[in-house]
């Protein structure tokens, strides 16, 4: 989920930047040395995931999970989806320079939040498990288009309906990485709960 | 025999993995001395790698005494000074091998050991040309092939000039001309090392003494007798042990 | 997948300081996207794909880098002519076309590709290591740069992690389709992506531990100083700033 450059005003492209660095510079005091490597791996295998393409009918959407990064991840989330979009806008050119920043907050911050929001409900029972998985799945991309929504809004009141339209697009992609978030969870805590963090 | 200076001693291990009742390490000892050259073959799971962690402090015994040169090692911070001296090739030459390019990954360690810039790139290339793997310096790590990967790996480990090397299957997955390589290498080194590899004439060419491992515990040379043979046998060329 | 196509080149560009090519793409990038007349914006337009003929590349491969972001503004150009406000253009029915909409797409047309030329002639022109360097001498924390220099290491293995896995499960009858079943069994391999991820982690770490890893990361340094880096730098911030005084002076 990314919003292209030349588009935002040079206000939401500031506010969004130092929003990402004051974000990222939390999260990197969050991790310690012992930790790096494993959030460092961890995006690697979220830039991956991003590739992994899924069918809806004829078209098909490409997977995002920056859910379950927050909830494996909390704060570190920040750091690591900077460290993944920059590296997909040196490979792909998705996005680039100067919407770095807002793209971080659109993405990281729905992270943390459901790392918080949903992350106590799980490993209580199965049923609950896949429950808050599928919630943090669906609510990061709902806070994700939301955000992408408001940047757009405060870049030109005219972007509302666009905005608007954007978010009802996204709303296939919220169910869907909804179930993929609670499979993936409920698989995870099967296969290799320490991946998990314990406690908030 | 105790003229020889002993450089790793482990007396009495026993080591499980969190959650689980069986023994990985079952009272083992084992002693390495100066300028042996051992090898070791096992079966997979037999604990190996398992050893080999303990032995660099990566894993921690439930029970047990661990002594490299002399010192007897508890705690995390007792194991830093002697992992530069004991060096280990891990199995997957990826894990080890974690700078973006092939000259930072060699000067890794040198760098940690306090050497300046120049110096460590100085080790690094020396290094790099011992093992006959000249201008690939700058190239990326993760694009060289399987062999490349672990002739690096190598260079990376003996570019803190240690006193004992571990080495963990370093063939597998490599062809027979790496390997070939790898065996020039080795008995080209002055150095005390242990060998942990499926691969029994790879072990013969290069160790003095074959040890195997079974349940956990270590089986020496006069408890065994590990060769091969020339006649037709149900286990086929495959090595094993006799009892 | 994860090539770095443009990095290998010898031109003028290659040969400049990461962290100049940084700060360059950084004044430039800033500057465009923040002009809000078209005239202006075609100036730096201009400027950045001089300078993707000086890092010359391979025309092609510049095409066929920026093709998703056609993609992207196709989309703008059916939405927001008809969503907006403004002056109407033309009138179908109830369909209304906005000629302020129109204006913006052609300025927001513009800008995007100048600032995906302006990267692609600068930072894609560099390796990662490079980069990681550069950013190292523009007082980056170590930490991130470890963070990004890491990441970029192991996508690649773990890339392939995730083919032999998706293999295997083709070797097993599976067709992706859209049903609860395929988006089970993509969950499942992307939980193992993790799962792989964080072993990987475990033994990097213990690997680094070996090798006398003491909390401190250290770069190599392997640019060389040479004026041209400062005399580039010059030359890109004056370019820029006489861009925003011109753009002031029209208004």
């Amino acid at each position: 989920m990314h919003i292209s450059e030349g588009i935002l005003s040079g206000q939401v492209l500031s506010a969004g930047a130092v929003i990402a660095v004051a974000g990222t510079g939390i999260g990197l005091k969050k991790i310690d040395y012992d930790k790096i490597v494993h959030v460092a791996i961890l995006a690697s295998a979220f830039f991956v995931a991003s590739l992994i393409h899924i069918n809806i009918g004829p078209a098909s959407v490409h997977l995002i999970l920056n859910g379950i990064l927050g909830l494996l991840l909390g704060f570190a989330a920040i750091p690591a989806i900077l460290t993944a979009l920059l590296l997909q806008s040196i490979f792909f050119q998705f996005g680039g320079l100067t919407a770095l920043g807002v793209n971080v907050v659109i993405m990281a911050v729905p992270a943390v939040l459901v790392h918080y929001l949903f992350l106590p409900l799980l490993g209580k029972s199965s049923k609950l498990n896949f429950t808050a998985g599928f919630l943090a799945g669906f609510f990061s991309i709902l806070f994700s288009s939301l955000l992408l929504g408001v940047a757009l809004w405060f870049t030109d009141k005219n972007f509302f309906e666009t905005s608007l339209a954007i978010i009802m697009t996204y709303i296939p992609v919220m169910i869907i990485e909804g179930v993929i978030t609670g499979f993936c969870v409920t698989f995870l805590l099967k296969v290799y709960p320490e991946i998990i963090p314990k406690k908030l | 025999m105790n003229n020889k200076k002993n450089i790793i001693r482990l007396k009495n291990i026993t080591f499980s993995y969190p959650g689980s009742d069986i023994c990985t390490l079952d009272t083992l000892d084992l002693e390495i001395n100066k300028g042996d050259r051992l090898g070791m073959m096992a079966p997979n799971g037999s604990g190996k790698t398992t050893l080999l962690h303990t032995i660099m402090g990566l894993c921690k015994p439930d029970s047990g005494v661990i002594e490299i040169f002399g010192k007897r090692l508890k705690q995390e911070k007792d194991f830093t000074p002697i992992r530069s001296k004991i060096g280990l090739l891990f199995q997957d030459s990826d894990d080890q091998l974690f700078c973006p390019t092939v000259l930072e990954d060699v000067a890794f360690g040198p760098l940690n050991l306090g050497f300046s810039q120049q110096d460590a790139i100085d080790i690094a290339k020396t290094t790099l040309e011992k093992l006959g793997i000249q201008g690939v310096e700058k190239n990326v790590t993760h694009r060289m092939s399987g062999g490349q990967k672990r002739l690096i790996a190598l260079a990376a480990v003996l570019a803190m000039e240690p006193e004992v090397l571990l080495l963990d299957e370093p063939t597998a997955g490599l062809d027979n001309r790496v390997r070939e390589k790898l065996i020039n290498i080795l008995n080209g080194l002055d150095i005390t090392y242990l060998v942990i590899s499926h691969d029994f004439d790879f072990i013969k060419a290069v160790t003095d003494k074959i040890y195997s491992m079974e349940s956990g515990k270590i089986l020496t040379d006069e408890k065994i007798h590990i060769h091969r043979h020339e006649h037709i046998h149900k286990h086929g060329k495959r090595p094993h042990v006799h009892k | 997948m994860i090539e770095e196509k443009f990095a290998s080149g010898q031109s003028f560009i290659h040969k400049l300081d990461p962290k100049t090519r940084i700060v360059a793409v950084i004044i430039l990038s800033f500057a465009a996207a923040l002009c809000d007349i078209f005239f202006v914006a075609v100036l730096y337009f201009i400027i950045s794909t001089v300078l993707i003929v000086m890092a010359r590349l391979n025309r092609k491969d510049v095409i066929e880098r920026i093709k998703p972001v056609f993609w992207f503004l196709l989309m703008i150009w059916i939405l927001i002519p008809i969503t907006f406000d403004g002056q109407i253009l033309y009138q179908f029915s109830w369909l209304k076309i906005s000629g302020t909409g129109v204006i913006l797409c052609c300025k927001i047309t513009i800008k995007s590709i100048t600032i995906l030329l302006l990267f692609t002639s600068l930072v894609a022109t560099m390796s990662i290591a490079s980069l990681g360097n550069g950013l190292h001498k523009l007082y980056v924390p170590d930490k991130l740069i470890f963070l990004l220099l890491m990441s970029y290491r192991y996508i690649a293995v773990i890339e392939d992690e995730y083919k032999k896995l998706l293999r295997a499960a083709k070797f097993r009858g599976f067709r992706p389709k859209t049903n609860l079943h395929s988006y089970k069994t993509f969950a499942y391999l992307a939980g193992m992506l993790f799962v792989r991820a964080s072993f990987r982690a475990q033994r990097v770490h213990q690997a680094m531990l070996c090798r006398g890893f003491n909390q401190k990361f250290h770069s190599l340094d392997i640019y060389q100083a040479n004026r041209f880096n400062f005399i580039f730098l010059i030359g890109i911030s004056a370019a820029g700033l006489s861009l925003v005084i011109l753009e002031k002076i029209w208004i």
